[in-house]
């Protein structure tokens, strides 16, 4: 018996998602349920601004400071998907959204086709981008209208 | 690069393009073996070496492609990835053998069957480790982008953009290794199916297959296999996309801006100069924009620049006068070397139906490769042929 419970707790675990946030290092999603928020990190050698990153790509420093970036930005441009990437449910819409921090994030956003524009603003929001192996979703950052 | 000695183009080659039922290697095989005889080589162990481009085949594609010609086991063959630019680095890589000296005579080949094995109705990405990709991100999307802000900012619309298509399938009218070819109006374009706003289907490269070979070496080279009209690389330059999470403007294309400028300080040859140019005109945007980033026009006159008949037959620059990929479609490791294929056959004045005349004396190709997060394109790579004879 105590092998089959086993067995069974394998299949479970094989049947959890392989990923809930992608990127969480990434995207912060408090606990005590405030807004979440994007992570920028600040390199402590020459105080450039980027998203996640092990090495600062300007002057190789190692050591970071997380900063929280704005929950706004302006859609810089977009496109309505309609042929997409294989799995993905069409029509989707993507966008490159720029920062305040000057910074740009590519992500989808929710809402209709043909409802975008460039230089609209949008707020951060999180939602499924997409499903993983065993047909769940995979949340992560997106922006919607404000 | 600093080429440090002269390197020439003997025989060129290239398959019919489309939806083929030969795999890769047998279009690469086909178009090498073409070339080779082109060239005046009558034996499988006179060339010094072989770049092979291919982006989705598999492994060992170089060994595939020459192992039935008896050559694997005389040169080594090294296989060139670097997704839509493979092949133009393939060259690229050939010409850098012969210009350092390492080799007098080698081969350039770029081949790549998508149709027998992908599957329809998804479009091309990077890899799922990339965070823009696990987002949804697909070229053609990329593209409409840069689409969505240049009509944004300039006012163009989406028939200007179909333009570029009516063009080039005008020019690949009468060339017969051309996919898609011959009169389609803008009305028919811009009704065709939407694939990733605002590039319709008709606004896309076809997803296709083909093989395409051009042999380089050294001016004694040339004279010892008989070569009549010689074709002279006058410069050739490979360029990483620079990544970076800052906005950058994407109606225009940093990567091709510092490669083409480069381009033109080390052949000595600018752009006015340039009388027909084979280009990475996977979506119609790409061309307009091109137009810009090789200052072939003056920023913001792309459009002008196309309406007023300057990139077709008698205007001061044929752009893809071979019809480009939106008339071959795109094996993404072939198409680098079909542009310097037909670009060497219109300097020889080889190309009938299609020749540009006066016979131009100055062709340039380019390339652009893969989409990372961060970057515009993660290659670029282009070439600068002049009449050698």
């Amino acid at each position: 018996m105590a092998n089959q419970e086993e067995v069974q707790k394998k299949k479970e675990k094989i049947k959890e998602p392989d990923i809930t946030f992608f990127h969480p290092d990434i995207l912060e999603v408090p606990e005590d349920g405030s807004l979440p928020f994007l992570k920028g990190f600040k390199c402590k050698k020459c105080g450039g601004l980027d998203f996640k990153t092990d090495i600062c790509m300007d002057c190789w420093g190692e050591e970071f400071e997380m900063i929280p970036l704005s929950r706004t930005g302006k859609v810089y441009s977009f496109s309505d998907i309609y042929i997409g990437q294989q799995g993905l449910k069409t029509p989707y819409v993507f966008a490159y959204v720029d920062l305040p921090e000057g910074l740009r994030i590519f992500a989808q956003l929710d809402g209709e086709v043909e409802s975008f524009k460039c230089d609209e603003e949008v707020k951060l929001t999180v939602g499924p981008i997409r499903m993983n192996n065993d047909n769940l979703p995979i949340m992560s950052y997106k922006f919607k209208k404000i | 690069m600093k080429l440090q000695r002269d390197v020439y183009i003997a025989g060129v080659a290239e398959t019919k393009f489309g939806k083929r039922t030969v795999d890769y290697d047998g279009l690469g095989r086909e178009a090498a073996f073409k070339a080779l005889k082109a060239s005046n080589i009558d034996r499988p162990d006179m060339v010094g070496s072989a770049y092979v481009g291919n982006a989705t085949n598999g492994f060992v594609t170089g060994q595939t492609v020459f192992k039935n010609l008896g050559m694997c086991g005389h040169l080594p063959i090294i296989n060139v990835e670097s997704a839509c630019s493979a092949g133009g680095m393939a060259v690229y890589s050939a010409i850098k053998d012969v210009a350092t000296g390492l080799n007098d005579l080698s081969i350039g080949v770029g081949c790549e069957n998508h149709t027998m094995h992908r599957q329809t109705g998804a479009a091309f990405s990077a890899a799922m480790s990339d965070i823009e990709a696990m987002h949804g991100a697909v070229m053609t999307g990329k593209y409409a982008m840069r689409a969505t802000r240049y009509m944004h900012e300039t006012g163009a619309t989406i028939e200007d953009l179909a333009l570029i298509t009516v063009k080039n399938r005008r020019h690949a009218t009468h060339n017969p290794n051309a996919w898609f070819k011959g009169d389609i109006s803008v009305e028919e374009i811009v009704n065709s199916r939407m694939v990733a706003y605002p590039l319709t289907l008709q606004q896309c490269c076809g997803i296709a297959d083909g093989g395409a070979a051009v042999v380089v070496g050294t001016l004694e080279m040339m004279k010892k296999l008989k070569i009549d009209k010689p074709v002279k690389v006058a410069g050739a330059v490979v360029e990483s996309g620079p990544y970076h999470n800052r906005p950058r403007d994407i109606t225009g294309d940093d990567i091709t801006e510092t490669t083409s400028a480069a381009l033109y300080e080390e052949s000595g040859i600018g752009p006015e100069d340039v009388d027909i140019l084979e280009l990475h005109d996977a979506f119609t945007i790409s061309e307009l924009l091109y137009y810009e980033c090789m200052g072939i026009c003056p920023k913001g006159d792309g459009l002008k620049f196309l309406r007023d008949g300057q990139s077709t037959y008698g205007g001061k620059c044929v752009v893809s006068p071979r019809g480009g990929m939106l008339s071959y479609g795109h094996p993404i490791g072939a198409s680098g070397v079909a542009q310097i294929v037909q670009n060497v056959m219109q300097l020889r004045g080889e190309c009938g139906g299609y020749q540009v005349g006066p016979t131009p004396k100055v062709a340039m190709s380019h390339v652009t490769g893969g989409g990372l997060s961060g970057t515009e394109h993660a290659a670029c790579t282009m070439h600068m042929l002049v009449k050698g004879w």
